[in-house]
């Protein structure tokens, strides 16, 4: 009966053993997600769920999953997928799971972890993001350019400096196009509130608003703007296409998967462990391939748009008279050339109260990006949070 | 700006998003009314949500879609009906849990429908000769759903119900005093299901509205707490029809111009401007002899016993 009874426990305490190692290189992994929001939405758990599968699609990897997880609830989850399929490597795809993806990592030192949008590291925990701000600048130049009442419009979820940097990136854009024109912005204090959404593009429509640009996780204000026969940009763009074909000019688009199959191989490779990434922090742009402008899949810009675009000239001051097409596909260009040879935070900049924010000769860095406050001097509404 | 631009746009879109509000606010007025607290509006609406917008997206007609929203949610219903009618539960504990039922059934059951454009919309109306009307035309009689106007006609035609009628008495009188209403020789149970179901079928009407007419399409979680308003302005009706119209409609309005007016006042507080006045007058509505003046049912959450002799 003793013998029995060690015997069992040694079982136990192998198999726990088993469980528990640390990942071994070059043997096959199970990668566990934890998404936000439904992978149904049409934003971004969508976009995270279509990263999860280029994972898949390696030959060494298979993935497990547990969607609609609120943020605070990540702990238990995180635990339970650790006991349950044997994680070797964890993503939590919210900024709201940073602090619980912390603690977790620190009870599960053999785990290897990553924790997209966050700021916070550890040595078996990294960060990860592709931003858009790029994105939005393109956005920008086209909206600017189509715009028939000067008056371009971005329905904001939250007034928080990674929304603000993309406004501001999408208000410079329409500057280089359209200098006369003015960015309206409204606030609906959600990533996803539909009737919100709603209302907000409806007020911006009777503000004499044409052309809509947005966060938010659902395709309200693509539809709505269609409604009265307005443009916009869809938000995770191909995604939103198919709600009105005919006024989705373009969008923001992103491609998780490079991040996560760039970060696997190089954990297969033995290059990154659970005990060496406490400085790994991807913040991928163009040049990576991580985000583009997209209007449907495969369709950077609407063809119903082209010539209108290639018709509106601009006085650029460094290449003369240019079209708004070619100034498009130019910066497009320099993003993703590896040298970066542009950006639009690049100085000499001026916020709406006439501050110096960027002075002349510089660019602003990552950190000075993820904590932007200031808005762009064409932006019009309100900014709460603004520096004075 | 024109003062008339702000009138009609006032105007249209207090009618546009007031109608869910209105439509799921008379349903829970009349289970109210009968005794019955049901939390599960939420739940109800987006049943209905996803039962329109599924049905009109497979056959191409958006009535039949609502109609079906209507049964399905009135079906639905009938779970808080039987546990808190029946079963004499906690009417608060079974009506969160068909709220908690109805957002993840419709989540799991609404995953083939996510990002599906819908090609048969409620078409949007027009009524001739009023739309010419100036201001008030564009502002009332143009470019709105026919939900609109139905949902308006129930308002009037439930109040009636409710006030002049025998089948109103009845209603109010199990709400009042069932024991009393049970020796005049209504049968208490059947009023509450019946109204616990038109709640259900409105609030399912409300939610078909939210997915073929006011945005066509389907996500999940879509509502977004508006079930939750329908509550606080069932309260803020005084458990009338004709005062719910008015609560659904200020709200809605309140809701609307909270993003017209963020040009000049602070977001931060006029997106909470509409619920501080919803909690302002909750507060005053909720001081007990008030309460009764105003009409709060007072058998409303205790479940019906019969004492037999």
């Amino acid at each position: 009966m003793k013998r029995r009874l060690v015997a069992t426990a040694a079982l136990v305490f192998l198999l726990a053993s088993a469980a528990f190692a640390a990942y071994e290189p070059g043997s096959d992994m199970t990668v566990g997600f934890i998404f936000v929001g439904p992978i149904g939405d049409y934003g971004w758990t969508y976009a995270q769920n279509e990263g999860r599968l280029a994972v898949e699609a390696l030959p060494w990897a298979e993935t497990v999953y547990v969607e609609s997880v609120a943020e605070g609830q990540e702990g238990p989850v995180i635990d339970d997928m650790i006991a349950t399929y044997g994680c070797d490597v964890i993503f939590t795809t919210s900024f709201g799971f940073m602090d619980g993806t912390v603690d977790a990592a620190a009870r599960h030192p053999e785990v290897i972890f990553g924790h997209a949008s966050g700021f916070k590291r550890l040595p078996n925990l990294m960060t990860y993001m592709g931003d858009f701000y790029q994105v939005y600048y393109l956005n920008g130049i086209v909206a600017g350019a189509l715009t028939e009442t000067d008056k371009v419009a971005y329905v904001g979820a939250f007034p928080i400096p990674e929304v603000k940097r993309h406004l501001n990136a999408y208000a410079m854009g329409v500057k280089a196009s359209n200098p006369d024109a003015e960015v309206h912005v409204r606030w609906i204090y959600s990533w996803f509130d539909p009737a919100a959404a709603a209302e907000a593009t409806e007020a911006l429509v009777a503000e004499g608003c044409d052309v809509f640009a947005f966060t938010e996780d659902s395709p309200t204000v693509v539809q709505i703007a269609a409604e009265s026969e307005l443009l916009s940009f869809g938000h995770y763009g191909s995604q939103m296409y198919q709600f009105a074909p005919d006024y989705v000019v373009s969008g923001q688009a992103i491609d998780w998967g490079i991040i996560y199959v760039d970060f696997l191989q190089k954990v297969y490779a033995g290059e990154y462990t659970a005990e060496n990434i406490e400085n790994v922090d991807y913040w991928w742009l163009m040049t990576q391939g991580a985000v583009y402008p997209e209007a449907a899949p495969g369709v950077v810009l609407n063809p119903l748009y082209i010539d209108a675009l290639k018709a509106y000239m601009i006085e650029d001051p460094v290449y003369g008279t240019i079209s708004a097409y070619d100034l498009h596909n130019l910066r497009y260009a320099q993003f993703a050339d590896p040298g970066v040879t542009f950006d639009p935070f690049q100085g000499p900049i001026y916020d709406r109260n006439g501050n110096l924010v960027v002075p002349e000769g510089m660019w602003l860095s990552v950190d000075s990006l993820i904590t932007l406050e200031w808005a762009f001097e064409n932006v019009v509404g309100p900014w709460p949070g603004e520096p004075e | 700006m024109s003062w008339e631009s702000w009138i009609v746009s006032t105007l249209s879109r207090t009618l546009a998003y007031g109608t869910p509000l209105l439509l799921a606010t008379l349903g829970e007025i009349y289970a109210e009314r009968s005794g019955v607290l049901n939390l599960g509006v939420e739940g109800m609406m987006i049943v209905g949500a996803l039962t329109g917008f599924a049905v009109t997206s497979g056959t191409g007609n958006p009535w039949l879609g609502i109609l079906l929203a209507a049964a399905v949610a009135g079906a639905f219903s009938l779970v808080h009906a039987f546990a808190s009618i029946t079963l004499r539960a906690n009417q608060v504990v079974s009506g969160l849990a068909l709220t908690m039922l109805g957002l993840g059934l419709s989540g799991v059951v609404g995953r083939a429908y996510e990002g599906r454009p819908l090609l048969h919309a409620l078409d949007e109306i027009s009524i001739p000769w009023l739309e010419k009307i100036p201001v008030l035309g564009p502002g009332i009689f143009q470019d709105q759903s026919p939900l609109v106007y139905i949902a308006i006609a129930l308002a009037v035609l439930l109040w009636v119900i409710l006030f002049k009628t025998r089948i109103g008495i009845s209603i109010r009188a199990v709400g009042e005093d069932p024991a009393t209403a049970d020796s005049m020789g209504i049968n208490v149970a059947r009023v509450r299901y019946l109204c616990v179901m038109v709640g259900g079928m409105l609030a399912g009407v409300a939610g078909a509205y939210l997915s073929v007419a006011y945005r066509p399409s389907w996500t999940d979680g879509m509502t977004a707490g508006m079930g939750w308003i329908v509550i606080a302005l069932t309260i803020f009706a005084f458990w009338n029809p004709l005062l719910g119209l008015f609560g659904a409609y200020f709200f809605a309005a309140l809701f609307h111009l909270s993003y017209r007016l963020q040009a000049w006042l602070p977001p931060e507080l006029l997106k909470a401007m509409p619920y501080i006045l919803a909690i302002v007058v909750l507060i005053v509505v909720s001081r007990g002899t008030l309460q009764k003046r105003m009409g709060a049912p007072s058998a409303l959450t205790l479940p019906y016993t019969r004492e037999e002799g």
